[in-house]
């Protein structure tokens, strides 16, 4: 032993070798340790988390995001725990703390899609447009573990509804545009690009992609009901007549369907605008509508207890003084009235809207005539 | 104890060999193999620094096994296990300190601060096997302590226990337990600059150049070897600081003036509960750490499990903007009283997590209800909290370099430093205002101890030598004169000694009697030219007095010259001036009236 000490002091080489063994020795064991304590924590992580998710399958957010700290505890660089925590504070209203996760995780990770569109979710929320377009482009652009052209759709769908919430029309057509583009043989998703173009003001387009819809599926609802309801916008109220016609004829169709197949009938009915129109047929129009803008003033004045300080009075006066115009005798002889009365039947329309209430089919196509491209362009 | 300096030099050959070529060669391998205690001392403190990095990693799994098993696996502990596990483990950890290892109390931070300086670095490997164990089993189970000052108490130990095995000299003893002390703690913490930082402001207690080197290189070394083994992830997770507005520096004021009261609260209910607890009988005191566990737990019940332990996670979460205010402040209210009861009890466990728990519970809260009154704030709460962690450390345990030393190797993030230091400017303040002794010192002066302290040696005013140097003497002699020419100006004086001033050097120094020997010869040499003129050492005016006073020993006057011209005098110093000087200097710091 002595010898051993003696060699210990002088021979530095043997003293760094021993410890170096020591040292060898002990990280072997250390490393034993924590292999063990690491599987328990694993076993321990995934329990929690599988406990998490049941709780979030039974609509318990609050006990999730419990279970999903405790597994993250854990495993504290586990993507998935992270993730699904920071969707569960989301359900269970803590916002603010969801987006501190969704945003340390975005450092980690800037590419990944679900992160991004959750940021840019909550950009949205918050009116950040510039962080909302950043995250949504993100998420187009990023990486998603599975289905990646789906969830890029679906990311730029959000951009658009996000552009459309903020009026930013001029936005939203231009994604439209290449979203339309790109588009898989699926009737439920060209119905929805339609619906956001018809959203977007550009009914031309929307009507395309109705058409386009249901060349995949003749039948599909929406897409009929979109289809008849773009074309009425557009003032074409014949094929809205015609898509809203076998739209109406199934029997999912609702009441608002039938309540517009009702007015585009009328609509088409007395459009005096409608190409091709023979000069008396036109005349016959313009003076139905005279006469069911008439009914309407009268209607509207018996229902008015004190006519005399509404516009109503002023209207009754007009339509008297152009009672001896509105025959078709005067009209024939007179074409260049013929306008002027029509134009007098939708400002009554027009007047009794804000005054009185319960509009006939015959009233709302008279509206919508005023309002139609053809009607504007004449 | 023999040490290696009492042992024969094996480099010296025994009379019966010495001279033959066998001899000869053996002397210089021996030589060139030859035990070199200097250079070997920086090896082994990477070794120290990598023993305490695994014993570290040991410790803090045994401390997780410890909790998994005393307080179950959920975050939050059940109610019945958290009512129950502290109390329970706390007559287990009195049968374990009252019986087999009794050196295991306490935080282990002043434990090896007095083997450092009462024996020598010397901590019986018995009292580290204790603390591994007590400590784990106390954290584990709940009660209001933190496990870096027993890491840092481990790590001393283990080099106490090598630097005896390998009989290094008294003075290497002495400077390993601070390299081991560093190591463990800067495994514990995962912050080796902080480790180092803390280490030599609070168990050194000065600043030594000499062990630096060997601090550094253990610290990194254990902080290496703990990551390879539990990764590189911090202990929590770091909000990013982002841009702090000066404007906002107002609000990091205010978080450090309420960190400076809540230290000075959390002191005084240490200072005033630990001494009337250990003034009762021992049969009493074995019962402290379970009293003090059943409270804690009682704490748990009520609805608080997360001033349970160390409580790192939850500063996390604090950091992250996850509680209430008001949530926020009754944490840091109940920590304090928590870590009161689980110090003041004797409960193995230290204060620097706690501390922190404090500091970022009352940043957080701080930055919550700054943020409702003052919204357009930037700093996060997340960066209060971090700033309040550094506050309480500042305030609390007086380490107000580390303090900020720690903000910043934490965050990893430079704008940190300037809210740190304005906040632990206030917090410091504050404390030593209010609590003049620092709660270490405190502690120390409570087990009747007396050990040297950073913030002591900091307010010592230094002695310089222009303090103590009287004016320079109105006759100096030019080196260029003859002997004859000088004595005119000399020979009416009773001075023994006469400076001589040269060109571009600093002052020689004749004495009276050897310049009346010249005259007498007649020798009209210039005095520089003759030997009669002897050379002397001479001072600086900002020279420390301490290194001045071997010189003014021997030499009966020493001239103080300027550092740009050294033939210029400025004054001269002998013996009686640094004996005045230091008398007087004492007399003004006892009785300053």
């Amino acid at each position: 032993m002595n010898f051993l000490r003696r060699d210990f002091v002088v021979r530095e080489p043997l003293l760094v070798a021993i410890l170096v063994l020591i040292a060898v020795v002990f990280s072997t064991l250390t490393h034993a340790y924590t292999q063990a304590y690491d599987r328990r924590r694993n076993q321990l992580g995934q329990k929690w988390f599988a406990a998490a998710n049941i709780a979030l399958q039974q609509s318990r957010p609050d006990s999730a995001v419990d279970a999903f700290r405790t597994a993250l505890l854990y495993d504290p660089k586990n993507w998935d725990y992270r993730l699904y925590l920071a969707e569960a504070l989301t359900r269970a209203g803590h916002s603010k703390q969801a987006l501190n996760y969704y945003e340390s995780l975005w450092q980690l990770n800037p590419r990944s899609g679900i992160v991004n569109l959750n940021l840019a979710r909550f950009a949205a929320q918050s009116g950040n447009v510039t962080d909302a377009e950043r995250y949504f482009n993100g998420a187009i652009f990023g990486d998603w573990p599975e289905n990646d052209a789906g969830h890029r759709r679906e990311a730029l769908l959000q951009l658009i509804n996000f552009y459309l919430q903020r009026g930013d029309t001029g936005q939203a057509e231009s994604q439209l545009i290449v979203l339309s583009a790109n588009l898989p043989e699926d009737v439920v998703l060209r119905t929805k690009v339609a619906d956001l173009f018809a959203q977007a003001g550009d009914y031309q387009r929307a009507l395309n992609q109705y058409r386009l819809a249901f060349q995949i599926d003749p039948q599909y609802l929406p897409a009929l009901a979109g289809a008849g309801k773009t074309a009425f916008q557009l003032g074409d109220y014949r094929a809205a007549e015609t898509y809203l016609s076998r739209a109406a004829r199934e029997d999912s169709a609702g009441a608002d369907v039938r309540n517009l197949l009702a007015v585009t009938q009328a609509a088409a009915s007395l459009d005096p605008f409608e190409h091709g129109l023979p000069q008396s047929e036109k005349i016959r129009r313009v003076l139905r509508a005279k006469e069911i803008a008439t009914m309407r003033l009268d209607t509207c004045a018996q229902s008015t207890e004190n006519p005399s300080p509404s516009p109503i009075v002023s209207l009754l006066e007009q339509e008297k003084k152009l009672k001896p115009s509105a025959k078709p005798g005067y009209l024939t002889q007179h074409p260049d009235q013929i306008d002027s009365l029509f134009e007098f039947s939708v400002a009554i329309e027009k007047q009794s809207q804000s005054l009185c209430d319960k509009l006939t089919p015959e009233d709302s196509a008279l509206l919508a005539l005023a309002g139609s491209p053809t009607s504007n362009e004449k | 104890m023999t040490t290696a300096d009492n042992m024969p030099d094996p480099s010296i050959p025994s009379s019966s060999s010495a001279g033959s070529p066998v001899d000869s060669f053996r002397r210089r391998l021996t030589a060139q193999l030859s035990f070199d205690e200097d250079r070997f001392f920086l090896i082994l403190a990477v070794f120290l620094g990598i023993f305490a990095g695994l014993a570290v990693v040991c410790f803090r799994i045994t401390m997780e096994w410890a909790r998994l098993y005393l307080l179950g696996s959920a975050l939050t502990p059940s109610p019945l296990r958290a009512f129950l596990a502290p109390c329970l483990t706390g007559l287990v950890i009195s049968v374990l300190i009252f019986t087999i290892f009794k050196g295991a109390a306490g935080s282990g931070l002043n434990q090896t601060k007095a083997a450092l300086y009462i024996s020598d670095g010397y901590i019986p490997i018995r009292t580290v096997i204790g603390k591994f164990i007590t400590a784990s089993l106390a954290i584990g189970s709940g009660h209001s302590l933190g496990p870096e000052d027993p890491s840092l108490q481990i790590g001393a130990g283990l080099a106490s226990a090598a630097g005896t095995r390998l009989k290094l000299s008294r003075k290497k003893m002495r400077l390993l337990a601070p390299v081991g002390a560093a190591a463990g703690l800067a495994a514990a913490f995962n912050a080796p600059i902080s480790a180092v930082l803390f280490v030599i402001e609070e168990v050194i207690g000065h600043w030594s150049a000499g062990i630096l080197g060997a601090i550094v290189l253990s610290a990194v070394s254990s902080v290496v070897t703990m990551r390879l083994f539990l990764g590189a992830e911090p202990l929590f997770r770091i909000p990013s600081v982002g841009v702090i507005r000066w404007k906002e520096l107002a609000a990091y004021a205010v978080l450090g003036i309420l960190g400076g009261i809540a230290s000075v609260v959390f002191s005084k209910l240490i200072g005033w509960l630990r001494p009337r607890l250990k003034a009762t009988p021992l049969p009493l005191q074995f019962f402290y750490p379970a009293i003090a566990g059943l409270l804690i737990g009682l704490i748990a019940f009520a609805g608080f499990p997360q001033i349970m332990g160390a409580g790192y996670d939850f500063m996390d979460q604090a950091m992250h903007d996850q509680f209430t205010w008001q949530v926020l402040a009754l944490l840091a209210c109940l920590k304090i009283l928590a870590t009161t009861l689980s110090f003041t009890s004797g409960t193995p466990g230290g204060m620097f997590a706690p501390t922190l728990f404090i500091g970022a519970m009352l940043g957080g809260a701080v930055g919550t209800v700054e943020h409702i009154f003052f919204p357009a704030l930037t700093g996060s709460v997340g960066t209060y909290a971090l700033v309040g962690m550094g506050v309480l450390f500042a305030g609390f345990l007086r380490a107000p370099i580390t303090s900020v030393f720690m903000a910043l190797e934490v965050s990893g993030d430079y704008s940190i430093i300037l809210p740190v230091l304005v906040a632990n400017m206030f917090s410091y303040l504050i404390s030593r205002r209010l609590q003049a002794v620092p709660i270490l010192e405190l502690i120390t002066r409570h087990d009747g101890l007396s050990l040297p302290a950073l913030e002591e040696k900091r307010e010592e005013e230094r002695l310089n030598v222009e303090d103590a140097m009287h004016p320079r003497p109105a006759i100096i002699l030019d080196g260029t004169q003859s002997a004859p020419e000088a004595w005119p100006f000399v020979s009416h004086t009773a001075e023994p000694h006469f400076f001589v001033a040269l060109r571009n050097q600093p002052p020689a120094q004749i004495s009276y009697d050897e310049l009346r020997h010249l005259v007498e010869a007649a020798d009209t040499r210039a005095l520089q030219n003759t030997e009669a003129i002897i050379t002397v050492p001479h001072l600086h005016p900002d020279e420390d007095l301490e290194d001045a006073l071997p010189l003014a020993t021997r030499y009966p006057l020493i001239p103080v010259v300027n550092r740009a011209d050294r033939s210029q005098i400025l004054g001269v110093l002998d013996l009686a001036d640094v004996m005045e000087a230091y008398r007087k200097s004492h007399y003004e710091f006892t009785d300053p009236l």
